[in-house]
């Protein structure tokens, strides 16, 4: 059952959390996706067990791998062919392009009102294409770094996860969800005297579309 | 040194590990992988993908949507 998988759990759970606090949009498309994830997931469970010898035990996770390893093998990666060909001026021009569109899309979008219709728009928008985009898979081959070194990757996961708690721990420390306490500020409550200049949401916005295009490209 | 301050040092605290972290996975041979790889790793399946690409886009939802 694709909704077993842990993702589409936490997109449930974010769905449901942005939904109560006053984020219906966040809510839906948050819920669209855990849809979409678990239906996908569920497809590639039926297609494994469909295809596994009688007896083989079909697509029982198999000791030692998630859930997620388990039920959806890797995409594939586009194929590395040798090393990357020459930039030429097209791939120059090309990148010019996309920085330029991706400043006047700060510039423009920061120049909304937070949380009017058109920067809503603005930002459904993009998101909605980038998630679209890696749908499909990754937009270009990237090596394969391999198994993580366990101990390494839970440092990550430590650090996420106190970063998350902290915040947490802010936001239970609020009078209400949306009332913001100077004593125990959430990282909104820091970040709102920088996103109510019109400089201040474009710097913000570049940041979002370069850490964006970052991902996409992974 | 307040409850302010406190809260504000945390997520500073939580910046400098990452940093700290991450040069310790570029700079030394210590067994910690970098961000990058952390990242490639997990969006090598769909799933981890999109989560990764959705947890993106509800920052901008967040901060700037209705």
């Amino acid at each position: 059952m694709g909704i077993r998988q842990p993702i589409v759990i936490v997109l449930l759970l974010i769905a449901f959390f942005s939904a109560i606090s006053g984020k219906p949009l966040d809510g839906l498309l948050m819920l669209l996706v855990a849809a979409g994830l678990g239906w996908d997931a569920a497809r590639a469970g039926s297609r494994e067990a469909a295809a596994a010898p009688p007896g083989s035990g079909g697509s029982l996770p198999q000791p030692g791998l998630s859930a997620t390893v388990s039920a959806e093998p890797p995409q594939p990666q586009p194929a590395l062919a040798g090393p990357p060909p020459r930039r030429s001026w097209r791939t120059a021009a090309a990148g010019l392009a996309w920085v330029a569109a991706g400043i006047v899309y700060a510039v423009v979008v920061g120049s909304f009102a937070r949380f009017s219709w058109p920067a809503t728009m603005a930002v459904v928008g993009l998101a909605t294409l980038v998630v679209v985009i890696g749908w499909q898979g990754p937009v270009r081959a990237r090596p394969d770094p391999g198994p993580l070194p366990k101990p390494g990757a839970a440092l990550w996961g430590g650090v996420l996860l106190a970063g998350g708690l902290w915040e947490l721990g802010s936001l239970a420390q609020q009078t209400g969800l949306d009332v913001t306490s100077f004593a125990h500020p959430t990282i909104s409550a820091l970040t709102d005297p920088v996103l109510a200049s019109h400089p201040g949401r474009s710097v913000a916005l570049a940041v979002w579309l370069l850490i964006g295009w970052y991902l996409v490209r992974r | 040194m307040n409850s302010h301050d406190i809260t504000v040092g945390g997520y500073v605290a939580v910046v400098i590990a990452g940093v700290i972290l991450e040069v310790v996975a570029t700079r030394t041979e210590a067994p910690v992988p970098s961000l990058g790889d952390v990242l490639t790793r997990i969006m090598r399946t769909r799933t981890g993908r999109v989560g990764v690409l959705v947890a993106w886009a509800w920052l901008g939802l967040h901060f700037f949507s209705q």
